[in-house]
């Protein structure tokens, strides 16, 4: 697979279908090859699908508030896979609780993550900042 | 053992219950005999189905909030708190881990929450609890409580839940796989799902009446009433071949008020109707309206209009409870005040409804009309599918597409089928997947989007359902086109 290869998916025990399914076709829709993994997806799920289709991008989604737990160990494992310089997104609700948004980005950033997103994100953002980070018009 | 609709044969059950039990340590503290007599201990108020009851014998719509934390404590404090603000019915919503059986992990995530002293899971760990951490709950709380969660495989969940002394349990063997798992065989889940409502046959044999409740909203998304309304009515039979003798439906608000005091009655009325018609004539059937269940305004003023809209709904339709959501609903698991808040809203908006039932009986009707014989000719077609078996005939539909359920993560369904909003905002068809709906009833589909199309001069397209997914956390029902220099 090419340059815009992109994994997505919904990572942990998190069953929200919905986004994924709007964000696949928002980044379709904008040229990317998507390789929609789905929801209920573990790290390693991700980690395969990004080493067999050489893919450029993670976009994580999580929903249901146990994002932290998650993604403990992710950015230590794709390292480990060789994917240590893999671009890294999250998008969702990502705490439990009311957290102020800050410190909820910076918890991620200390994770791995090159960008977090707040809920209610549209997938135009994302679009717009994957083409910047990947170098692709 | 061959998978059908008929009650199971007590011994097959008591060996897979030895197995169930030992699926994780707090099993073996579960006594059937011990559970039975601690419900029998209960006062009236403390039981579900006699709330239910109360309830409908004093016109009063009951109101139910979801909340679960991880810490046994906390959780209790919240139920406690709640119980104060208006709720008439406790629920406890369980974590996601357990949800899916993963114990360990529910473990590592309740021993983080501790650890911390903050809440790490999104909802409360009750197998890990076992039963006797479940039932200090029950012995805390001066309401019933139930059981809500997502679970394909709840049998565990329930033997220790109920022992505790939980009296309603959410869930089936459809509305708890479809929309919440990836690859688990309708199958499994409905052979996990009589499992669960033969226990709570074999209590109510016991003289224990446990209420059950099938989760109606199913992906909370633009679900066409037809669609959950059969859905449901094939889990209350179900349920009731395997002795539950309280059930409720449920129905998750669509958005349009006529559409959707229209859908309720037909649920109430067809469920009714098939129980009886199927030799199910002691049922106390029950009816649910959840609150809005797609995406929210992250404005809490704009949250509470949301929640007093689909209140009215729920009134209109004389539903015996409603579920309520919260203004923090965008955010994401909310704080108990918040929680509190919307409770006082939806009972504050009831009362002042009080007898206006002022609706256009006309159209309703009409729309019922539509509503009743989709649900029929779908219920027909998996009743002879499945060759005069419900179970069977469940399986061969959700494989053929005549049962599908729009946006669900299971691989098993055809995922064929499209809804959107027609220009007053009701949901319609815009591609029927293979659900067997009459070509009448299409058109009627076709013409109500026509209209639709016109007005917004532009073609029905997966962005015009995109708006809609998104309209309301936006601020409107409709998914209208963007006006340049407007939000």
């Amino acid at each position: 697979m090419g340059e815009k290869t992109i994994v997505l998916g919904v990572i942990g025990s998190d069953v929200h279908a919905v986004g994924l399914r709007v964000l696949d076709y928002a980044l379709r829709s904008a040229g990317f090859d998507v390789v929609n993994i789905g929801v209920l997806s573990s790290q390693e799920d991700f980690i395969k699908a990004a080493l067999e289709t050489g893919a450029r991008a993670i976009l994580v989604s999580s929903l249901y508030g146990h994002a932290e737990l998650d993604c403990q160990g992710f950015k230590e494992k794709l390292i480990e896979a060789g994917l240590g310089d893999i671009l890294l997104y999250i998008g969702g609700n990502l705490g439990v609780g009311k957290k102020s948004w800050e410190e909820v980005e910076k918890r991620f950033k200390e994770l791995g993550f090159h960008r977090v997103y707040p809920p209610k994100t549209m997938p135009d953002e994302v679009i717009k900042d994957l083409k910047e980070d990947l170098n692709i018009g | 053992m061959v998978l059908n609709n008929k009650k199971w044969d007590e011994k097959f059950w008591l060996r897979m219950r030895e197995e169930v039990l030992n699926t994780w340590h707090t099993g073996k503290d579960v006594n059937l005999k011990l559970g039975i007599e601690y419900h029998k201990s209960l006062p009236l108020e403390k039981q579900f189905d006699y709330v239910l009851k109360k309830g409908e014998k004093e016109g009063k719509i009951l109101l139910q909030p979801r909340a679960g934390v991880p810490i046994l404590k906390e959780h209790i404090e919240l139920l406690k708190y709640l119980q104060e603000n208006e709720a008439d019915l406790l629920p406890t919503t369980i974590d996601s881990y357990t949800r899916q059986n993963r114990y360990k992990e529910a473990q590592f995530g309740l021993d983080e929450s501790l650890k911390e002293g903050k809440s790490l899971l999104n909802g409360f760990p009750a197998v890990n609890y076992g039963v006797r951490g479940c039932r200090e709950i029950i012995e805390n709380v001066r309401i019933p409580v139930e059981v809500r969660h997502g679970s394909p495989d709840a049998r565990l969940l329930a033997e220790i839940t109920l022992s505790a002394g939980f009296t309603s349990f959410e869930g089936g063997g459809i509305t708890y796989n479809i929309p919440y798992s990836k690859d688990v065989p309708l199958e499994n889940s409905l052979l996990y799902w009589q499992y669960v409502d033969y226990l709570v046959g074999y209590y109510a044999e016991n003289g224990i009446i446990i209420n059950r409740e099938s989760f109606g909203p199913l992906t909370g998304t633009l679900v066409p009433p037809c669609i959950s309304i059969s859905i449901g009515i094939i889990e209350a039979l179900l349920a009731a071949e395997q002795g539950v003798k309280s059930f409720s439906v449920g129905y998750g608000e669509g958005g349009n008020i006529i559409q959707d005091v229209a859908s309720l009655r037909v649920m109430k009325k067809l469920t009714k109707k098939y129980l009886e018609e199927f030799g199910y004539k002691d049922i106390h059937l029950t009816t649910v309206l959840h609150h809005w269940m797609g995406g929210f305004p992250e404005d809490e003023a704009r949250a509470f209009a949301v929640i007093t809209y689909g209140t009215i709904a729920g009134f209109l339709g004389s539903v015996s409870k409603i579920i309520v959501k919260t203004p923090q609903e965008a955010i994401g698991i909310p704080t108990k005040e918040a929680n509190a808040q919307a409770l006082r809203n939806t009972r504050q908006t009831l009362q002042m409804l009080e007898n206006q039932y002022f609706i256009d009986q006309k159209l309703v009707e009409e729309e019922e009309k539509v509503i009743e014989e989709e649900v029929k000719s779908i219920l027909d077609r998996v009743y002879s599918l499945g060759e005069g078996d419900w179970v069977i005939g469940t399986i061969r539909s959700f494989s053929a597409g005549v049962l599908d359920v729009p946006f669900a993560p299971s691989k098993f369904i055809h995922g064929r089928v499209m809804p959107i909003r027609d220009n007053n905002g009701a949901i319609r068809f815009f591609d029927f997947g293979n659900l067997p709906i009459p070509l009448e009833i299409k058109n009627f589909h076709r013409e109500k989007i026509e209209e639709r199309v016109k007005f917004e001069k532009r073609p029905v397209s997966f962005q015009m359902v995109l708006d809609d997914i998104y309209a309301i956390s936006k601020g409107r029902l409709i998914g209208r086109p963007k006006v340049e220099g407007k939000r």
